[in-house]
């Protein structure tokens, strides 16, 4: 089924990104490097939601003692990671032309670092572990924890004077961005949604895998 | 909407000099979501192999 998906979403990424890179008009203020915008702004949505979708995972886990909700934050963990690693990489780059420095300690982009770092130790810390069940509950008390960054990067552009411009599209406001610009950017991050969403789908099978391989009832399902 | 802004293939990818900045940015996504495919694809067969072996 999430086979389905992943062309799916591939078709629609691939689409918007070329719709978007080569056959949209060059930005008055930014010329050309503002086409950064269909890779950056997707990973930089993702970074966040898979972090949102573990705290979420994390709460289940502890309430209802649900073992695949701990392997869904195991799973998810490394993407986040990629993910946020992508929002990261394509921002530099994007700031070595607009802003004339590939890094500056500004709210957003320390924030963001921060979230980086947050994957790779969560990830780190549930290694270090032999005791996967203590180790699956203490992960999720962190998630929870480290949930507070999630507001702090979306609001970092408000709360603080950065160089990061504010969100071009909002749920409650219109867009600030050009129609021709939007539609593309849309897509892509429908496109990147979806590529992400099977790549966790297939994470999570070698998470399942991994954790209940001396179960009787995964020799049946193979 | 549609319109192709660049007089040609070379001005595209030169993109009056932020090219090199753009396109490498989608060659680094291309390549991680390639990686990151191939290797959870590869550990999902390994561990299907090695259920399906005879014990």
């Amino acid at each position: 089924m999430y086979k389905y998906i992943f062309y799916f979403s591939l078709f629609i990424y691939i689409f918007s990104l070329v719709w978007g890179v080569l056959f949209t008009q060059e930005d008055f203020v930014q010329g050309n490097s503002f086409r950064i915008i269909y890779l950056h702004v997707p990973a930089s949505f993702l970074s966040q939601s898979i972090y949102a979708a573990m705290a979420i995972s994390s709460v289940i886990y502890l309430i209802w003692r649900v073992k695949l909700s701990a392997y869904l934050i195991l799973a998810m963990a490394p993407i986040g990671a990629l993910v946020t690693f992508l929002a990261l990489f394509s921002g530099s780059v994007w700031g070595i032309p607009t802003w004339g420095t590939w890094w500056q300690w500004d709210a957003r982009i320390t924030s963001t670092l921060i979230l980086f770092i947050m994957y790779l130790g969560l990830i780190s810390l549930h290694n270090s572990f032999s005791n996967h069940e203590k180790a699956d509950k203490l992960l999720s008390w962190l998630v929870i924890v480290g949930f507070v960054n999630i507001p702090i990067i979306k609001k970092s552009v408000d709360w603080w004077s950065t160089l990061h411009q504010s969100a071009s599209i909002t749920l409650t406001d219109k867009p600030t961005i050009d129609p021709s610009m939007l539609y593309p950017l849309i897509g892509s991050i429908i496109g990147f949604f979806g590529i992400v969403i099977c790549l966790i789908i297939i994470s999570s099978k070698v998470q399942i895998f991994k954790r209940e391989k001396t179960k009787s009832w995964i020799k049946d399902y193979v | 909407m549609f319109d192709f802004p660049f007089k040609s293939i070379e001005e595209a990818l030169y993109m009056n000099g932020h090219g090199i900045y753009v396109w490498s940015v989608v060659l680094v996504v291309t390549f991680c979501l390639i990686y990151a495919f191939a290797y959870y694809k590869i550990k999902l067969k390994k561990f299907k192999k090695k259920f399906n072996e005879p014990n």
